[in-house]
Protein backbone atom coordinates (compact mmCIF):
# COMPACT_ATOMS: atom_id res chain seq x y z
CA UNK A 1 0.00 0.00 0.00
CA UNK A 2 2.76 2.47 0.93
CA UNK A 3 4.50 1.35 -2.12
CA UNK A 4 1.63 2.38 -4.32
CA UNK A 5 1.08 5.87 -2.17
CA UNK A 6 5.11 6.30 -2.95
CA UNK A 7 4.28 5.01 -6.79
CA UNK A 8 1.31 7.70 -7.20
CA UNK A 9 2.90 10.55 -5.46
CA UNK A 10 6.18 9.72 -8.33
CA UNK A 11 3.84 9.55 -11.33
CA UNK A 12 1.74 12.82 -10.33
CA UNK A 13 4.96 14.41 -10.32
CA UNK A 14 6.35 13.46 -13.64
CA UNK A 15 2.85 14.15 -15.21
CA UNK A 16 2.75 17.74 -13.94
CA UNK A 17 6.50 18.35 -14.42
CA UNK A 18 6.27 20.00 -17.76
CA UNK A 19 3.31 22.06 -16.88
CA UNK A 20 5.64 23.56 -14.08
CA UNK A 21 9.14 23.84 -15.75
CA UNK A 22 7.11 25.00 -19.07
CA UNK A 23 8.09 24.53 -22.50
CA UNK A 24 11.68 24.86 -22.13
CA UNK A 25 13.24 22.07 -25.19
CA UNK A 26 15.94 21.49 -24.07
CA UNK A 27 15.29 20.85 -20.49
CA UNK A 28 12.38 18.52 -21.97
CA UNK A 29 14.85 16.93 -24.09
CA UNK A 30 16.83 16.17 -20.81
CA UNK A 31 13.90 14.41 -19.24
CA UNK A 32 12.71 12.43 -22.48
CA UNK A 33 16.35 11.35 -22.26
CA UNK A 34 16.44 10.29 -18.53
CA UNK A 35 12.82 8.30 -19.31
CA UNK A 36 14.00 6.63 -22.05
CA UNK A 37 16.97 5.76 -20.82
CA UNK A 38 15.33 4.66 -17.62
CA UNK A 39 12.60 2.38 -19.45
CA UNK A 40 15.25 0.79 -21.83
CA UNK A 41 17.55 -0.18 -18.90
CA UNK A 42 14.64 -0.95 -17.10
CA UNK A 43 13.17 -3.17 -20.04
CA UNK A 44 17.15 -4.59 -20.04
CA UNK A 45 16.71 -5.65 -16.81
CA UNK A 46 14.01 -8.31 -16.93
CA UNK A 47 15.87 -10.27 -19.01
CA UNK A 48 19.85 -9.39 -17.72
CA UNK A 49 18.80 -8.50 -13.91
CA UNK A 50 15.75 -10.78 -13.11
CA UNK A 51 16.91 -14.17 -15.28
CA UNK A 52 20.58 -13.52 -15.26
CA UNK A 53 20.86 -13.45 -19.32
CA UNK A 54 23.17 -10.59 -20.25
CA UNK A 55 22.07 -9.18 -23.79
CA UNK A 56 24.95 -7.22 -25.47
CA UNK A 57 23.16 -6.29 -28.27
CA UNK A 58 19.66 -4.96 -27.23
CA UNK A 59 20.52 -2.14 -29.60
CA UNK A 60 19.23 -4.27 -32.09
CA UNK A 61 15.89 -4.69 -30.64
CA UNK A 62 15.55 -0.78 -30.45
CA UNK A 63 17.07 -0.50 -34.01
CA UNK A 64 14.30 -2.83 -34.65
CA UNK A 65 11.59 -0.59 -33.71
CA UNK A 66 12.89 2.34 -35.04
CA UNK A 67 13.70 1.40 -38.32
CA UNK A 68 10.84 -0.26 -38.95
CA UNK A 69 8.51 2.83 -37.89
CA UNK A 70 10.95 5.36 -39.80
CA UNK A 71 10.61 2.96 -43.00
CA UNK A 72 6.65 2.59 -42.96
CA UNK A 73 5.79 6.33 -41.49
CA UNK A 74 8.20 7.46 -44.10
CA UNK A 75 7.24 5.26 -46.82
CA UNK A 76 3.47 4.53 -46.70
CA UNK A 77 2.51 7.57 -44.06
CA UNK A 78 0.69 4.84 -42.12
CA UNK A 79 -0.61 5.37 -38.24
CA UNK A 80 2.24 5.73 -36.12
CA UNK A 81 0.76 3.90 -33.54
CA UNK A 82 0.22 0.84 -36.05
CA UNK A 83 4.12 1.35 -37.00
CA UNK A 84 4.95 0.75 -33.29
CA UNK A 85 2.89 -2.22 -33.54
CA UNK A 86 4.80 -3.51 -36.67
CA UNK A 87 7.92 -2.88 -34.86
CA UNK A 88 7.25 -5.05 -31.57
CA UNK A 89 6.65 -7.91 -34.23
CA UNK A 90 10.04 -7.55 -36.12
CA UNK A 91 12.22 -7.20 -33.00
CA UNK A 92 10.34 -10.16 -31.46
CA UNK A 93 10.99 -12.07 -34.35
CA UNK A 94 15.05 -11.34 -34.41
CA UNK A 95 14.42 -12.77 -30.28
CA UNK A 96 12.48 -15.82 -31.11
CA UNK A 97 14.96 -16.67 -33.78
CA UNK A 98 18.24 -15.85 -31.05
CA UNK A 99 16.68 -17.22 -28.27
CA UNK A 100 15.40 -20.27 -29.87
CA UNK A 101 19.03 -21.09 -31.61
CA UNK A 102 20.83 -19.78 -28.48
CA UNK A 103 19.04 -20.66 -25.23
CA UNK A 104 19.24 -24.55 -26.07
CA UNK A 105 22.80 -24.50 -25.60
CA UNK A 106 24.05 -24.63 -21.90
CA UNK A 107 26.60 -21.77 -20.54
CA UNK A 108 27.14 -18.37 -21.30
CA UNK A 109 26.34 -18.27 -25.11
CA UNK A 110 23.95 -15.74 -25.15
CA UNK A 111 25.89 -12.85 -24.09
CA UNK A 112 28.16 -13.69 -27.23
CA UNK A 113 25.34 -14.31 -29.43
CA UNK A 114 23.45 -11.38 -28.47
CA UNK A 115 26.62 -8.66 -29.97
CA UNK A 116 26.92 -11.14 -33.09
CA UNK A 117 22.83 -10.49 -33.91
CA UNK A 118 22.70 -7.16 -33.04
CA UNK A 119 26.32 -6.51 -35.93
CA UNK A 120 24.30 -8.46 -38.16
CA UNK A 121 21.24 -6.64 -37.62
CA UNK A 122 23.19 -3.33 -37.92
CA UNK A 123 25.42 -4.74 -40.67
CA UNK A 124 22.00 -5.45 -42.81
CA UNK A 125 20.69 -2.02 -42.11
CA UNK A 126 23.88 -0.44 -43.60
CA UNK A 127 24.07 -2.28 -46.78
CA UNK A 128 19.82 -2.40 -47.75
CA UNK A 129 18.79 0.52 -49.59
CA UNK A 130 15.31 0.40 -48.38
CA UNK A 131 16.56 1.21 -44.84
CA UNK A 132 18.62 4.25 -46.41
CA UNK A 133 21.67 2.37 -46.22
CA UNK A 134 24.31 4.56 -43.94
CA UNK A 135 22.31 7.90 -45.18
CA UNK A 136 19.92 7.07 -42.52
CA UNK A 137 16.27 8.04 -42.60
CA UNK A 138 14.81 11.53 -42.33
CA UNK A 139 11.35 12.00 -41.28
CA UNK A 140 9.95 15.12 -42.64
CA UNK A 141 6.48 14.95 -41.19
CA UNK A 142 3.81 12.62 -38.85
CA UNK A 143 1.27 12.88 -37.51
CA UNK A 144 -1.02 11.28 -34.90
CA UNK A 145 -4.66 12.68 -34.06
CA UNK A 146 -4.71 16.17 -33.44
CA UNK A 147 -0.97 16.34 -31.07
CA UNK A 148 1.30 18.39 -31.72
CA UNK A 149 4.36 16.55 -32.88
CA UNK A 150 6.75 19.21 -33.20
CA UNK A 151 6.64 19.78 -29.70
CA UNK A 152 8.54 17.72 -27.35
CA UNK A 153 5.84 17.35 -24.81
CA UNK A 154 3.73 14.23 -26.09
CA UNK A 155 6.86 12.40 -26.38
CA UNK A 156 7.77 13.13 -22.93
CA UNK A 157 4.55 11.60 -22.27
CA UNK A 158 4.89 8.56 -24.52
CA UNK A 159 8.17 7.69 -22.82
CA UNK A 160 7.12 8.19 -19.65
CA UNK A 161 4.16 6.04 -20.70
CA UNK A 162 6.25 3.24 -21.67
CA UNK A 163 8.43 3.68 -18.43
CA UNK A 164 5.50 3.25 -16.33
CA UNK A 165 4.30 0.30 -17.93
CA UNK A 166 8.09 -1.56 -17.95
CA UNK A 167 8.10 -0.64 -14.14
CA UNK A 168 4.07 -2.38 -13.80
CA UNK A 169 4.98 -5.14 -15.47
CA UNK A 170 8.40 -5.68 -13.62
CA UNK A 171 6.78 -5.21 -10.30
CA UNK A 172 3.83 -7.42 -11.53
CA UNK A 173 6.73 -9.96 -13.07
CA UNK A 174 8.76 -10.02 -8.97
CA UNK A 175 5.63 -11.67 -7.46
CA UNK A 176 4.38 -14.05 -9.93
CA UNK A 177 5.37 -17.46 -10.58
CA UNK A 178 7.46 -16.42 -13.68
CA UNK A 179 9.66 -13.31 -11.88
CA UNK A 180 10.21 -16.73 -9.32
CA UNK A 181 11.19 -18.81 -11.78
CA UNK A 182 13.39 -15.98 -13.87
CA UNK A 183 15.42 -15.35 -11.21
CA UNK A 184 15.73 -19.04 -9.72
CA UNK A 185 17.26 -19.82 -13.26
CA UNK A 186 19.59 -16.86 -12.65
CA UNK A 187 20.86 -18.47 -9.59
CA UNK A 188 21.14 -21.98 -10.44
CA UNK A 189 19.84 -23.48 -13.70
CA UNK A 190 20.36 -27.34 -12.63
CA UNK A 191 18.68 -26.66 -9.43
CA UNK A 192 16.12 -24.43 -11.15
CA UNK A 193 15.60 -27.30 -13.69
CA UNK A 194 14.67 -30.26 -11.18
CA UNK A 195 12.13 -27.75 -9.77
CA UNK A 196 9.91 -27.84 -12.87
CA UNK A 197 11.25 -25.02 -14.69
CA UNK A 198 11.30 -25.46 -18.33
CA UNK A 199 14.17 -23.32 -18.56
CA UNK A 200 14.13 -22.76 -22.51
CA UNK A 201 11.30 -21.12 -22.03
CA UNK A 202 11.29 -19.05 -19.88
CA UNK A 203 14.57 -17.62 -21.01
CA UNK A 204 12.47 -17.00 -24.39
CA UNK A 205 9.56 -15.23 -22.84
CA UNK A 206 11.71 -12.77 -20.79
CA UNK A 207 13.67 -12.09 -23.87
CA UNK A 208 10.37 -11.66 -25.93
CA UNK A 209 8.77 -9.16 -23.50
CA UNK A 210 12.12 -7.38 -23.32
CA UNK A 211 12.54 -6.90 -26.39
CA UNK A 212 9.38 -5.75 -27.13
CA UNK A 213 9.44 -3.34 -24.73
CA UNK A 214 13.07 -2.16 -26.43
CA UNK A 215 11.73 -1.80 -29.73
CA UNK A 216 8.52 0.73 -28.91
CA UNK A 217 11.25 2.69 -27.28
CA UNK A 218 13.39 2.98 -30.15
CA UNK A 219 10.14 3.60 -32.18
CA UNK A 220 9.58 6.50 -30.44
CA UNK A 221 12.70 7.76 -30.47
CA UNK A 222 12.87 7.83 -34.09
CA UNK A 223 9.64 9.76 -33.98
CA UNK A 224 10.71 12.01 -31.85
CA UNK A 225 14.48 12.86 -33.40
CA UNK A 226 12.93 12.05 -36.91
CA UNK A 227 16.55 11.41 -37.96
CA UNK A 228 17.59 7.92 -37.48
CA UNK A 229 20.63 6.36 -39.04
CA UNK A 230 22.67 3.18 -37.42
CA UNK A 231 25.50 4.72 -35.52
CA UNK A 232 22.12 6.74 -33.14
CA UNK A 233 20.08 3.05 -33.02
CA UNK A 234 21.86 -0.08 -33.23
CA UNK A 235 25.53 1.19 -32.45
CA UNK A 236 27.09 -1.69 -29.52
CA UNK A 237 27.13 2.05 -27.63
CA UNK A 238 24.27 2.24 -27.12
CA UNK A 239 23.94 -1.63 -25.88
CA UNK A 240 26.60 -0.70 -23.30
CA UNK A 241 24.89 2.04 -21.72
CA UNK A 242 21.71 0.74 -21.11
CA UNK A 243 23.83 -2.80 -19.50
CA UNK A 244 25.92 0.13 -17.33
CA UNK A 245 22.72 2.13 -16.49
CA UNK A 246 21.33 -1.03 -14.84
CA UNK A 247 24.44 -1.86 -13.48
CA UNK A 248 25.40 1.61 -11.67
CA UNK A 249 21.53 2.05 -10.51
CA UNK A 250 21.31 -1.90 -9.32
CA UNK A 251 20.97 -4.68 -11.63
CA UNK A 252 18.09 -7.32 -10.78
CA UNK A 253 16.22 -4.41 -8.23
CA UNK A 254 12.95 -2.70 -9.53
CA UNK A 255 14.58 0.93 -8.72
CA UNK A 256 18.02 0.73 -9.84
CA UNK A 257 18.04 1.19 -13.77
CA UNK A 258 15.27 4.41 -13.17
CA UNK A 259 18.12 5.13 -10.38
CA UNK A 260 21.31 4.53 -12.73
CA UNK A 261 19.10 6.78 -15.36
CA UNK A 262 18.88 9.89 -13.10
CA UNK A 263 22.34 9.94 -12.22
CA UNK A 264 23.65 8.93 -15.64
CA UNK A 265 21.88 10.67 -18.23
CA UNK A 266 22.54 14.27 -16.54
CA UNK A 267 26.00 13.41 -15.85
CA UNK A 268 26.64 12.37 -19.79
CA UNK A 269 24.76 15.52 -20.61
CA UNK A 270 27.21 17.91 -18.47
CA UNK A 271 30.23 15.95 -19.94
CA UNK A 272 29.00 16.29 -23.75
CA UNK A 273 27.89 20.29 -23.46
CA UNK A 274 31.09 20.76 -21.50
CA UNK A 275 29.83 21.99 -18.43
CA UNK A 276 31.98 20.43 -16.02
CA UNK A 277 35.34 22.01 -18.05
CA UNK A 278 33.19 25.18 -18.36
CA UNK A 279 33.22 25.05 -14.56
CA UNK A 280 36.29 24.02 -13.81
CA UNK A 281 38.12 27.05 -15.75
CA UNK A 282 35.72 29.85 -14.67
CA UNK A 283 36.69 28.55 -10.79
CA UNK A 284 39.97 29.48 -11.96
CA UNK A 285 40.68 25.81 -10.97
CA UNK A 286 42.17 25.03 -14.83
CA UNK A 287 43.71 27.26 -16.77
CA UNK A 288 42.14 27.73 -20.02
CA UNK A 289 45.15 27.74 -21.71
CA UNK A 290 47.11 24.90 -20.18
CA UNK A 291 47.47 21.44 -21.33
CA UNK A 292 44.34 20.24 -18.85
CA UNK A 293 42.46 23.11 -19.72
CA UNK A 294 42.53 22.50 -23.77
CA UNK A 295 41.98 18.92 -22.80
CA UNK A 296 38.59 19.55 -21.23
CA UNK A 297 37.50 22.03 -23.88
CA UNK A 298 38.71 19.33 -26.46
CA UNK A 299 37.99 15.98 -25.62
CA UNK A 300 35.79 15.55 -22.26
CA UNK A 301 32.84 15.83 -24.33
CA UNK A 302 33.25 12.72 -26.45
CA UNK A 303 34.50 11.05 -23.33
CA UNK A 304 30.97 10.22 -21.33
CA UNK A 305 31.24 6.85 -22.47
CA UNK A 306 35.00 6.89 -20.85
CA UNK A 307 33.38 8.15 -17.66
CA UNK A 308 30.26 5.95 -17.53
CA UNK A 309 33.25 3.31 -17.63
CA UNK A 310 35.07 4.57 -14.53
CA UNK A 311 31.92 5.08 -12.60
CA UNK A 312 30.82 1.65 -13.83
CA UNK A 313 34.48 -0.07 -12.82
CA UNK A 314 34.16 1.78 -9.46
CA UNK A 315 30.81 0.58 -9.05
CA UNK A 316 32.02 -3.55 -9.60
CA UNK A 317 34.26 -2.77 -7.26
CA UNK A 318 33.07 -0.61 -4.37
CA UNK A 319 29.53 -1.22 -4.88
CA UNK A 320 28.25 -4.41 -6.32
CA UNK A 321 24.81 -4.28 -5.65
CA UNK A 322 24.66 -0.71 -7.40
CA UNK A 323 23.70 2.66 -5.72
CA UNK A 324 20.63 1.12 -4.21
CA UNK A 325 22.40 -1.83 -2.63
CA UNK A 326 23.58 1.21 -0.68
CA UNK A 327 19.95 1.40 1.15
CA UNK A 328 19.50 -2.39 1.39
CA UNK A 329 20.17 -3.91 4.15
CA UNK A 330 21.78 -7.25 4.59
CA UNK A 331 19.47 -10.30 5.42
CA UNK B 1 -0.92 -57.11 -7.48
CA UNK B 2 2.84 -55.32 -6.50
CA UNK B 3 2.96 -51.67 -7.99
CA UNK B 4 5.98 -50.82 -9.54
CA UNK B 5 6.24 -47.01 -9.21
CA UNK B 6 9.84 -47.15 -11.12
CA UNK B 7 11.72 -49.67 -13.15
CA UNK B 8 15.34 -49.47 -13.96
CA UNK B 9 16.33 -51.45 -16.57
CA UNK B 10 19.85 -52.81 -17.75
CA UNK B 11 20.63 -48.77 -17.23
CA UNK B 12 24.31 -47.95 -18.19
CA UNK B 13 26.09 -44.31 -18.47
CA UNK B 14 30.04 -43.97 -19.77
CA UNK B 15 31.89 -40.98 -19.46
CA UNK B 16 34.26 -41.76 -22.65
CA UNK B 17 35.62 -44.68 -21.50
CA UNK B 18 34.82 -44.26 -17.73
CA UNK B 19 31.92 -46.65 -17.27
CA UNK B 20 29.90 -44.69 -14.43
CA UNK B 21 27.23 -47.06 -14.25
CA UNK B 22 27.40 -50.57 -15.80
CA UNK B 23 23.91 -52.36 -16.97
CA UNK B 24 22.26 -51.99 -13.51
CA UNK B 25 18.31 -53.35 -13.37
CA UNK B 26 15.94 -52.70 -9.98
CA UNK B 27 12.66 -52.11 -9.54
CA UNK B 28 10.65 -49.70 -6.88
CA UNK B 29 7.47 -50.43 -5.81
CA UNK B 30 5.12 -47.72 -4.61
CA UNK B 31 5.26 -46.27 -0.89
CA UNK B 32 9.07 -47.87 -0.40
CA UNK B 33 11.53 -46.82 1.18
CA UNK B 34 14.71 -48.09 -1.33
CA UNK B 35 18.06 -47.67 -0.26
CA UNK B 36 21.06 -47.28 -3.05
CA UNK B 37 23.82 -47.33 -1.12
CA UNK B 38 28.05 -48.21 -2.51
CA UNK B 39 31.19 -46.87 -1.76
CA UNK B 40 32.46 -43.72 -2.82
CA UNK B 41 32.21 -43.35 -6.80
CA UNK B 42 29.99 -46.35 -7.04
CA UNK B 43 27.82 -44.83 -9.28
CA UNK B 44 24.91 -43.74 -7.29
CA UNK B 45 24.44 -39.62 -8.16
CA UNK B 46 25.20 -40.80 -11.98
CA UNK B 47 22.86 -43.03 -11.56
CA UNK B 48 20.05 -40.23 -10.21
CA UNK B 49 20.83 -38.11 -12.77
CA UNK B 50 20.54 -40.55 -15.94
CA UNK B 51 17.00 -41.32 -13.71
CA UNK B 52 15.83 -37.67 -13.68
CA UNK B 53 16.90 -36.35 -17.10
CA UNK B 54 19.56 -34.48 -16.10
CA UNK B 55 21.80 -36.25 -18.68
CA UNK B 56 20.66 -39.50 -20.63
CA UNK B 57 21.78 -42.99 -20.14
CA UNK B 58 24.18 -44.83 -22.34
CA UNK B 59 21.96 -47.63 -22.42
CA UNK B 60 18.85 -48.91 -21.10
CA UNK B 61 15.47 -47.65 -20.06
CA UNK B 62 13.74 -45.82 -17.22
CA UNK B 63 9.97 -46.40 -16.87
CA UNK B 64 7.88 -44.64 -14.21
CA UNK B 65 4.66 -45.12 -13.27
CA UNK B 66 4.57 -46.91 -16.52
CA UNK B 67 6.06 -44.37 -18.73
CA UNK B 68 9.45 -44.42 -20.42
CA UNK B 69 11.17 -41.27 -19.13
CA UNK B 70 14.49 -42.19 -20.85
CA UNK B 71 14.47 -39.09 -23.08
CA UNK B 72 12.72 -36.46 -20.81
CA UNK B 73 14.38 -33.18 -19.38
CA UNK B 74 14.37 -32.81 -15.72
CA UNK B 75 11.42 -29.92 -15.30
CA UNK B 76 9.35 -32.52 -17.33
CA UNK B 77 10.70 -35.33 -15.40
CA UNK B 78 9.62 -33.34 -12.40
CA UNK B 79 5.96 -32.75 -13.53
CA UNK B 80 5.54 -36.39 -13.69
CA UNK B 81 5.82 -36.43 -10.30
CA UNK B 82 9.51 -37.47 -10.04
CA UNK B 83 11.70 -34.69 -7.49
CA UNK B 84 15.58 -35.46 -6.69
CA UNK B 85 17.63 -33.22 -4.35
CA UNK B 86 21.58 -32.67 -4.73
CA UNK B 87 24.31 -34.17 -3.02
CA UNK B 88 26.20 -30.45 -3.46
CA UNK B 89 23.36 -28.41 -2.27
CA UNK B 90 22.25 -26.33 -5.07
CA UNK B 91 20.25 -22.96 -3.20
CA UNK B 92 19.02 -20.33 -5.07
CA UNK B 93 21.79 -17.74 -3.37
CA UNK B 94 20.17 -14.36 -3.51
CA UNK B 95 16.71 -15.88 -2.77
CA UNK B 96 15.17 -16.15 0.33
CA UNK B 97 14.52 -19.56 2.07
CA UNK B 98 10.91 -19.40 1.47
CA UNK B 99 11.08 -18.05 -1.50
CA UNK B 100 13.36 -20.97 -2.60
CA UNK B 101 10.72 -23.46 -1.45
CA UNK B 102 8.32 -21.08 -3.70
CA UNK B 103 10.09 -22.15 -6.10
CA UNK B 104 9.07 -25.75 -6.21
CA UNK B 105 5.81 -24.98 -4.91
CA UNK B 106 5.11 -22.68 -8.16
CA UNK B 107 5.37 -26.25 -10.30
CA UNK B 108 1.66 -27.29 -8.81
CA UNK B 109 -0.02 -23.89 -8.45
CA UNK B 110 0.43 -20.89 -10.38
CA UNK B 111 -1.05 -18.20 -7.16
CA UNK B 112 1.68 -16.76 -5.65
CA UNK B 113 -0.41 -16.81 -2.96
CA UNK B 114 -0.99 -21.14 -3.01
CA UNK B 115 2.81 -21.44 -3.79
CA UNK B 116 3.42 -19.18 -0.16
CA UNK B 117 0.97 -21.27 1.68
CA UNK B 118 2.55 -24.50 0.77
CA UNK B 119 6.09 -23.60 0.93
CA UNK B 120 5.70 -22.56 4.89
CA UNK B 121 3.52 -25.74 5.36
CA UNK B 122 6.92 -27.49 4.20
CA UNK B 123 9.27 -25.30 6.24
CA UNK B 124 7.18 -26.26 9.05
CA UNK B 125 7.43 -29.73 8.25
CA UNK B 126 11.42 -29.22 7.91
CA UNK B 127 12.18 -26.94 10.67
CA UNK B 128 13.41 -24.39 9.15
CA UNK B 129 10.55 -21.54 9.26
CA UNK B 130 12.63 -19.54 11.84
CA UNK B 131 14.85 -18.88 8.89
CA UNK B 132 12.24 -17.85 6.04
CA UNK B 133 13.15 -14.72 5.56
CA UNK B 134 17.17 -15.41 5.67
CA UNK B 135 18.70 -15.76 2.10
CA UNK B 136 19.53 -18.93 1.28
CA UNK B 137 23.11 -18.75 0.34
CA UNK B 138 23.71 -18.15 4.16
CA UNK B 139 22.46 -20.82 5.49
CA UNK B 140 25.44 -23.73 6.86
CA UNK B 141 25.51 -26.54 5.02
CA UNK B 142 22.67 -28.83 7.64
CA UNK B 143 20.31 -26.31 7.06
CA UNK B 144 20.70 -26.00 3.16
CA UNK B 145 20.08 -29.98 2.81
CA UNK B 146 16.71 -29.06 4.96
CA UNK B 147 16.30 -26.71 2.55
CA UNK B 148 16.91 -29.16 -0.02
CA UNK B 149 14.13 -31.53 1.32
CA UNK B 150 11.94 -28.67 1.88
CA UNK B 151 11.96 -27.55 -1.80
CA UNK B 152 11.10 -30.93 -3.31
CA UNK B 153 8.33 -31.06 -1.00
CA UNK B 154 6.93 -28.39 -2.14
CA UNK B 155 6.90 -30.00 -5.41
CA UNK B 156 4.18 -32.51 -4.21
CA UNK B 157 6.20 -35.38 -5.44
CA UNK B 158 4.77 -38.89 -6.12
CA UNK B 159 8.57 -40.01 -5.64
CA UNK B 160 11.41 -38.71 -4.32
CA UNK B 161 15.12 -39.07 -4.78
CA UNK B 162 17.42 -38.27 -2.04
CA UNK B 163 21.16 -37.79 -2.65
CA UNK B 164 23.07 -37.75 0.91
CA UNK B 165 20.07 -35.75 2.29
CA UNK B 166 21.59 -36.43 5.50
CA UNK B 167 25.32 -35.98 4.80
CA UNK B 168 26.86 -33.13 6.99
CA UNK B 169 24.01 -33.35 9.65
CA UNK B 170 24.35 -34.47 13.60
CA UNK B 171 22.46 -37.20 15.08
CA UNK B 172 19.42 -35.59 16.29
CA UNK B 173 19.06 -33.81 12.84
CA UNK B 174 19.30 -37.12 11.17
CA UNK B 175 16.75 -38.61 13.18
CA UNK B 176 14.43 -35.42 12.58
CA UNK B 177 15.01 -36.13 8.80
CA UNK B 178 14.32 -39.87 9.10
CA UNK B 179 11.16 -39.00 10.96
CA UNK B 180 10.05 -36.67 7.93
CA UNK B 181 10.66 -39.37 5.28
CA UNK B 182 8.96 -41.48 6.96
CA UNK B 183 5.85 -39.10 7.10
CA UNK B 184 6.50 -38.88 3.71
CA UNK B 185 5.93 -42.59 2.87
CA UNK B 186 3.01 -42.59 4.99
CA UNK B 187 0.89 -39.84 2.86
CA UNK B 188 2.07 -42.10 0.15
CA UNK B 189 5.20 -41.34 -1.43
CA UNK B 190 8.08 -43.54 -2.63
CA UNK B 191 11.60 -42.56 -1.49
CA UNK B 192 14.95 -43.76 -2.94
CA UNK B 193 17.68 -42.83 -0.47
CA UNK B 194 21.09 -42.57 -1.33
CA UNK B 195 23.30 -42.69 2.29
CA UNK B 196 26.67 -43.62 3.48
CA UNK B 197 25.49 -43.70 7.31
CA UNK B 198 24.61 -47.43 7.43
CA UNK B 199 22.70 -47.32 10.74
CA UNK B 200 20.39 -44.72 9.08
CA UNK B 201 20.00 -47.07 5.86
CA UNK B 202 19.19 -49.69 7.35
CA UNK B 203 16.71 -48.54 10.05
CA UNK B 204 14.52 -46.66 7.31
CA UNK B 205 14.72 -48.82 3.89
CA UNK B 206 12.98 -51.78 3.14
CA UNK B 207 14.79 -52.89 0.22
CA UNK B 208 18.43 -51.56 -0.35
CA UNK B 209 19.95 -51.77 -3.64
CA UNK B 210 24.11 -51.72 -3.49
CA UNK B 211 26.40 -51.07 -5.89
CA UNK B 212 30.09 -50.73 -6.82
CA UNK B 213 32.10 -49.24 -9.55
CA UNK B 214 29.03 -49.10 -11.48
CA UNK B 215 27.90 -52.75 -10.93
CA UNK B 216 24.75 -53.55 -8.76
CA UNK B 217 26.68 -55.98 -6.47
CA UNK B 218 23.66 -57.32 -3.84
CA UNK B 219 20.12 -56.40 -3.86
CA UNK B 220 18.10 -57.50 -0.74
CA UNK B 221 16.59 -56.61 2.53
CA UNK B 222 18.65 -54.60 5.00
CA UNK B 223 19.14 -57.81 7.30
CA UNK B 224 19.96 -59.69 3.67
CA UNK B 225 22.30 -56.71 2.60
CA UNK B 226 24.10 -56.68 6.21
CA UNK B 227 25.06 -60.46 6.14
CA UNK B 228 25.85 -60.61 2.35
CA UNK B 229 29.55 -61.63 2.26
CA UNK B 230 30.02 -59.88 -1.41
CA UNK B 231 28.72 -56.74 0.51
CA UNK B 232 30.94 -56.84 3.30
CA UNK B 233 33.72 -57.16 1.39
CA UNK B 234 33.51 -55.04 -0.96
CA UNK B 235 31.65 -52.16 0.87
CA UNK B 236 31.47 -52.50 4.74
CA UNK B 237 34.89 -53.78 4.99
CA UNK B 238 36.07 -50.76 3.55
CA UNK B 239 36.17 -48.47 6.33
CA UNK B 240 32.36 -47.80 6.79
CA UNK B 241 30.94 -48.95 9.92
CA UNK B 242 27.87 -51.12 9.35
N1 LIG C 1 29.63 -35.51 -15.33
C1 LIG C 1 30.60 -36.46 -15.22
N2 LIG C 1 31.59 -36.53 -16.14
C2 LIG C 1 32.54 -37.48 -16.05
N3 LIG C 1 32.61 -38.40 -15.08
C3 LIG C 1 31.65 -38.39 -14.15
C4 LIG C 1 30.59 -37.42 -14.16
N4 LIG C 1 29.78 -37.64 -13.10
C5 LIG C 1 30.31 -38.69 -12.46
N5 LIG C 1 31.42 -39.15 -13.07
C6 LIG C 1 32.24 -40.31 -12.67
O1 LIG C 1 31.36 -41.39 -12.48
C7 LIG C 1 31.76 -42.18 -11.37
C8 LIG C 1 30.60 -42.31 -10.40
O2 LIG C 1 30.42 -41.07 -9.73
P1 LIG C 1 29.14 -40.77 -8.82
O3 LIG C 1 29.19 -39.34 -8.45
O4 LIG C 1 27.93 -41.27 -9.49
O5 LIG C 1 29.45 -41.68 -7.56
P2 LIG C 1 28.65 -41.77 -6.18
O6 LIG C 1 28.31 -43.17 -5.97
O7 LIG C 1 27.55 -40.78 -6.15
O8 LIG C 1 29.79 -41.35 -5.16
P3 LIG C 1 29.72 -40.51 -3.78
O9 LIG C 1 29.32 -41.44 -2.73
O10 LIG C 1 31.10 -40.02 -3.60
O11 LIG C 1 28.74 -39.41 -3.99
C9 LIG C 1 32.98 -41.51 -10.79
O12 LIG C 1 34.13 -42.18 -11.29
C10 LIG C 1 32.90 -40.10 -11.32
O13 LIG C 1 34.18 -39.56 -11.48
MG1 LIG D 1 27.07 -39.16 -5.06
Amino acid sequence: MKQIAFLSVLAAGAVLLPLVIGENPYVIGILISMLMMAALSSAWNILGGYAGQYSFGHAAYFGAGAYTTMILVTLYNLNPLFCIAVGIVVASIIALITGSIVFRLRGHYFGLASIAVAEVVRLSVLNFNFTGGAQGILLTDVALWNLDLNSKIPFYYGMLLVLVVTLSITAYLRRSKTGYYLQAIREDQDAAASLGINIYFYKNKALLLSAALTSVLGSLYGLYIRFIDTSAVLDLRLSIEIILTAIIGGVGTLWGPVIGALLLVPLAEMLRSNLIGDMLIKAGLVSETSGVGLFLKGSLANAHVLVYGIITVLCILYLPKGILGLFRRKK
Amino acid sequence: MIQHLLHISHVSKHFGGNVAVSDVSFSVEEEQIFGLIGPNGAGKTTLFNCITGYFPATSGDVIFDTKKINALRPDEVCKLGMARTWQRVKPLGSLTVLENVMVGAFSVTNIAKEAEANAKEQLQMVGLNDYATKSAGSLPIGLKKKLELARVLATRPKMLLLDEICGGLNHTETDTILDIIRGIRKKGATIIFIEHDMKAVTSICDRIVVLNSGEKLAEGTPGEITTNPDVIAAYLGGGHNA
